[in-house]
């Protein structure tokens, strides 16, 4: 039986990533795999729609953690969709008995390991296949505290998932990976592209500029859609920060403990300050969202209202703004 | 159930409004949110609950998958205020 280091984590992506390369002895933190992967993000975008409602992300799209990780010289990763599923499974089986641990895409919704109250429809959710004993697969999903089974046919349909991300049975696995990880380029090169992309993207809808985007229409939407309709927007913002793949205020915790190790790495204080700035702005983003449940589920306190969760998303971007500013400034002093 | 484990249970019916359940018949391994949970509570009313539960106990959950996996049971909730505090 392959020894895989599975270790929970507070994302599946950047999990998957830390746990793959720990198995091939680069031994990474989850956070450094989200912070050298430049996973954090904002965007609203009111013109798409999912389910009726606008798409708001407070992370880089699925996948993206992924790609910038193979970006890195020494690392190669063999990746692959399928059409049949058979055939999927059948690749599957024989990574295994080649001793390789797979990442996997599969949908949520399907993996009967999920209690019911936590599945739901999102089909870019990754983990790690280990290992198959009879008709069961050994997983190594990053939600749950430990390695968890599935059988054959939950597993297929998972991969085999319908909608929007439909994972078409994608697989992949480390082919090549460096003798060591030379952390210090990529820590600057990480934060520098995210610095970049929360601060000077040319589209209004992205990074600070996004966030105050968001916080002037949300202070309307009471007039513009009419109470009950504002309720369900504001509900579906809340939910998309906390429930679709960890949250803005979690993905600001995970990107401040990135910067605190880095810190470490770097031997740069300035770092461990702007991580205590960003843990600062993820408290704020979950202060907007404790006042948003309270408002939809019709128990708002006296000082409740649209106005002030926009003067709270404004106080998170302004806190926002200042840290990346810093960071930006910290990245061009490391080329 | 212990002493925390009650005053948690009190402190949620209260941020929750959750007036009418009777506080006694509920376990501390009793699933806390999602429709198995004898409270009726949802993921937003878990976020309240992990807000509060950080301003009342300086205790942050940090991220989705740790709140999920925190606010299984009053015995887990209570554990992870404990083992953090």
């Amino acid at each position: 039986m392959l020894d895989f280091p599975h270790k929970q984590s507070a994302h599946c992506e950047s999990g998957v990533a830390a746990n793959l390369l720990t198995h091939r002895g680069i031994n990474i933190s989850e956070a450094m795999a989200f912070g050298i992967g430049v996973g954090l993000f904002f965007g609203y975008f009111p013109f798409v729609r999912i389910n009726g409602m606008p798409l708001v992300t407070y992370r880089a799209a699925a996948g993206h953690i992924l790609r910038q990780l193979i970006a890195i010289p020494g690392v190669q990763m063999y990746q692959k969709k399928f059409r049949n599923q058979d055939e999927a499974m059948a690749e599957l089986d024989r990574a295994l008995a080649a001793s390789i641990p797979v990442g996997l895409q599969t949908g949520v919704f399907w993996l009967p390991y999920f209690p019911k109250a936590l599945r739901f429809h999102f089909n870019a959710h990754n983990l790690v296949v280990y290992g198959k004993e009879g008709n069961e697969y050994l997983i190594s999903d990053p939600v749950f505290p430990k390695p968890v089974r599935c059988q054959a046919d939950d597993l297929a349909r998972a991969r085999f998932a319908s909608g929007a991300l439909a994972p078409k049975g994608k697989m992949y696995y480390l082919t090549q990976v460096p003798e060591k990880l030379e952390r210090r380029p990529l820590i600057a090169r990480g934060v520098r592209s995210v610095s970049k992309s929360m601060l000077a993207s040319p589209f209004p809808l992205i990074g600070v500029r996004g966030i105050r985007f968001l916080a002037k229409r949300l202070a309307k939407w009471p007039q513009r859609l009419g109470r009950e309709r504002a309720d369900l927007h504001l509900g579906h913002v809340v939910r998309m920060q906390e429930e679709i793949g960890t949250g803005g205020g979690g993905f600001r915790f995970m990107y401040a403990a990135f910067l605190q190790e880095s810190a470490e790495v770097m031997q740069e204080r300035r770092l461990h300050d702007c991580a205590a700035s960003l843990t600062g702005a993820g408290d704020t983003w979950r202060e907007f969202a404790a006042m948003a449940a309270r408002i939809c589920k019709d128990r708002a306190l006296p000082d409740d209202s649209y106005a002030s969760m926009a003067a709270c998303i404004n106080r998170g971007a302004a806190m926002e703004e200042k840290v990346f500013t810093e960071l930006q400034q910290w990245a061009k002093q490391h080329p | 159930m212990d002493h925390l484990q009650q005053e948690l249970l009190k402190l949620i019916c209260a941020t929750c409004n959750l007036h009418d359940v009777d506080q006694g018949s509920i376990g501390p391994d009793d699933p806390l949110i999602g429709p198995d949970s004898p409270l009726g509570t949802d993921s937003l009313d878990a976020l309240e609950i992990a807000v509060t539960v950080q301003k009342e106990y300086g205790v942050r959950m940090d991220s989705e998958n740790t709140s999920r996996v925190v606010l299984q049971s009053l015995a887990h909730l209570a554990n992870y205020i404990k083992k953090n505090r």
